[in-house]
């Protein structure tokens, strides 16, 4: 480009020095979504990576996210871990260092999270971990790592609470007992359950590609259990629940399946699951939580034509708690100094999921976890039913999380 | 004593399928002398096709199946024409090595074609009969009398018409059949269509019983393979006998023992055989 005239070199240097001053700048800020886009996690990934992007496009939509003097728009981009450890570090890596990203969002499974979590302490970023229930993530309170999702204990407990109100004393167990946050929903669950006098009397696993289950619950059976409790996942967990059925098992059948209706009933009538509990976290349940969570099934269904996932929004609000702890901290720049005003954020106004607040009404704790409320869901008559919240502390199970490391 | 049963009656129906699936092995084997790993794929197929036909043309479960079995046929045979075929006469690991890439083909297929979701087939034997502390689902029972019919039938096919001769002929000594005029490609062709009809309809039981799903029929291959160990290779009253065996084993081992080695005892159980009767309970020395 050749000057002609110094004059016009003079204007174009004079407007270039006014422009700050006339309008706030504005930079791209990149979020990174690590996770599952394929393979088996992906049921719960890709939509967490969808709920990503619609929350970075209505905050675009909305002006962008305005911290001091600069205006920030959000650029998603999004990295397949697969599910696997290997992946998701090979993944996280490129981000880092490829694509310069800071701050890293979605996390759905528990393998390839704590594979990431374990060298992410030394990077200058900041991870917000969703769906992954594996408590290890956040017991070792990593300062830059925060999570949207409970760990599977604080539910178990709820749970055993629940049970245990409801009379049972001899429950018997059947579940993926290999896979950690199961067996730590469980043990969460004994403690409870112990605290009234009750006892588990069996402890029967099954694996994710297992469809029979008679001889486990056959063996259950025989011990006369006055309740049985499922924890697994949804495909094999429908056939223990026909299974039982078939095998003329009449007691409560509580389960920590999650799972809609639509895939139970591929394996099990309705009549079979009648009186089924599901005890979880509220998640995405629209009678249980407010408008919030009704515009947010709306406006996933119309931008991508299929409902939203019940833990989707675990990633949703991991962006608005981005924004909001940008704000305050005045700047994107320092993902150290975001981290520290994360720590002592409220709850946003946009979140979707029903938190509780911690200590100074923040809504992580000192490790870094927020906690959802957790309820009692029933089949009724071919649908799900939110029946009530399950009595959840929060405050003390965060203690007592401070306290161990994994 | 009512737990025992129960754990028995439940292992037979498991078990009459894994009979199923190794009968279909152990033609190809002790005919043709074929490590056929692939058939569990082969047998997810005809599960699939038989949902898609029960679903999509509304037929009952059996006009499913029996719609089913002559597709699985001529794809068995299309199988040993083009895949097997040709390396017939080489050393019997490149046989194997073709299996292990037809197996990945077929459960490749059968992912594009039928997703990755678990498939149940619905059929309407849904009820429960209780006989004095024993419950017996009538889905069970079904899969039972279908494994000893479609048994039945194949042994009768073998042992009394002159196709069957052949086959048995080819079985003894294939050099001695050909010199007899026994048409040797007739034979295989037969073989495998036999074989993957019996595959078909192992896989529409499982899928009835069950689920099918990526997966699925790579497990029941290698049972199927352990039945053959059981039974002994090549030999039809093995596999009758092995697969009931290795069913009620299982049910027991996970009922008295622990849940978590139930796919343990089949490989278990094969070692042992291997070590103490490695001709299997029925083979030939």
């Amino acid at each position: 480009m050749k000057f002609k005239t110094p004059l016009t070199l003079a204007a174009l240097v004079i407007s270039a020095a006014l422009s700050p001053a006339v309008h706030a700048s504005e930079e791209v800020l990149v979020l990174g979504v690590n996770d599952a886009l394929t393979g088996g996690g992906a049921v719960y990934g890709l939509p967490q990576a969808n709920a990503v992007q619609m929350a970075a496009d209505e905050i675009n939509a909305a002006g962008g996210i305005k911290a001091g003097s600069i205006t920030y728009k959000l650029k998603v981009i999004t990295s397949d871990d697969k599910a696997n450890p290997t992946e998701a570090t090979n993944s996280v890596r490129k981000l880092i260092d490829r694509d310069n990203v800071k701050y890293l969002v979605g996390f759905c499974c528990s393998g390839s999270t704590s594979a990431v979590a374990s060298f992410i302490a030394k990077e200058d970023a900041l991870m917000l971990v969703g769906n992954a229930a594996e408590r290890a993530i956040t017991a070792q309170g990593i300062p830059n790592v925060f999570r949207t999702r409970p760990p599977a204990d604080f539910t178990g407990s709820a749970a055993g609470t629940f049970v245990a109100q409801k009379g049972a004393r001899n429950v018997a167990v059947i579940g993926a007992l290999e896979v950690g946050f199961y067996t730590q929903y469980v043990d969460a669950f004994e403690k409870e359950l112990n605290k009234v006098g009750g006892k588990i009397i069996a402890k029967e696993a099954f694996g994710l590609r297992d469809r029979d289950m008679t001889p486990q619950l056959t063996k259950i059976r025989g011990l006369k259990p006055d309740a049985i409790l499922v924890v697994g996942y949804v495909e094999p967990a429908a056939f223990v629940y026909r299974q039982a059925v078939e095998l003329g098992l009449n007691v409560p059948r509580y389960g920590f399946t999650s799972g809609s209706e639509e895939q139970f009933l591929k394996v099990v009538t309705s009549a079979q699951m009648e009186g089924v509990w599901d005890l979880r976290p509220t998640e995405l349940t629209i009678e249980a939580l407010g408008p919030q969570a009704k515009a947010y099934d709306a406006n996933y269904r119309k931008k991508f034509n299929q409902s939203p996932t019940p833990s989707s929004p675990y990633a949703y609000d991991q962006v608005y708690v981005l924004k909001n702890a940008i704000e305050r901290a005045g700047s994107a720049k320092d993902a150290k100094k975001v981290a520290e005003a994360v720590r002592t954020l409220p709850i946003p106004k946009e979140a979707v999921m029903k938190y509780m607040a911690n200590d100074g009404s923040a809504m992580f704790d000192q490790n870094g976890q927020a906690y959802t409320s957790n309820g009692a869901f029933q089949w009724q008559k071919g649908k799900w039913v939110f029946v009530s919240e399950l009595p959840s502390d929060n405050k003390a199970y965060s203690q007592f999380l401070r306290s161990i490391r994994k | 004593m009512n737990e025992f049963l129960q754990q028995i009656l439940n292992g037979l129906a498991i078990g009459s399928v894994y009979t199923l699936v190794a009968l279909g092995l152990t033609v190809v084997f002790g005919i043709l002398g074929i490590a056929h790993f692939a058939h569990g794929s082969l047998a997810m197929f005809g599960g699939y096709l038989t949902f898609v036909f029960s679903t999509s043309m509304g037929l009952s479960f059996f006009a499913s199946i029996a719609m089913a079995m002559p597709v699985g046929a001529v794809m068995g045979m299309l199988i040993e024409r083009l895949a097997y075929r040709p390396v017939r006469d080489a050393p019997h690991i490149n046989a194997f090595i073709i299996a292990l890439g037809l197996t990945m083909m077929l459960e490749g297929g059968n992912l594009l074609l039928f997703g990755a979701d678990q498939v149940i087939i619905q059929t309407p034997y849904q009820q429960v009969f209780d006989f004095g502390g024993i419950f017996v689902a009538q889905l069970r029972m079904v899969v039972i009398v279908t494994a000893v019919t479609l048994v039945a039938v194949v042994t009768l096919l073998l042992l009394k018409t002159k196709t069957g001769k052949s086959v048995r002929a080819v079985a003894q000594n294939r050099h001695a059949a050909v010199l007899m005029g026994v048409n040797v490609n007739f034979v295989s062709s037969v073989v495998f269509a036999i074989s993957s009809a019996l595959g078909v309809a192992a896989g529409a039981l499982i899928g009835a019983l069950l689920a099918l799903a990526p997966g699925v029929g790579e497990s029941f291959a290698v049972k199927g393979f352990a039945v053959l160990i059981l039974g002994g290779l090549g030999s039809l009253p093995g596999a009758i006998l092995g697969g009931l065996v290795l069913g009620v084993s299982e049910s027991l081992a996970a009922g008295f023992l622990s849940s978590a080695y139930k796919d343990v005892i089949s490989f278990l159980i094969m070692i042992l055989v291997l070590l103490v009767m490695p001709q299997g309970l029925m083979g030939k020395k």
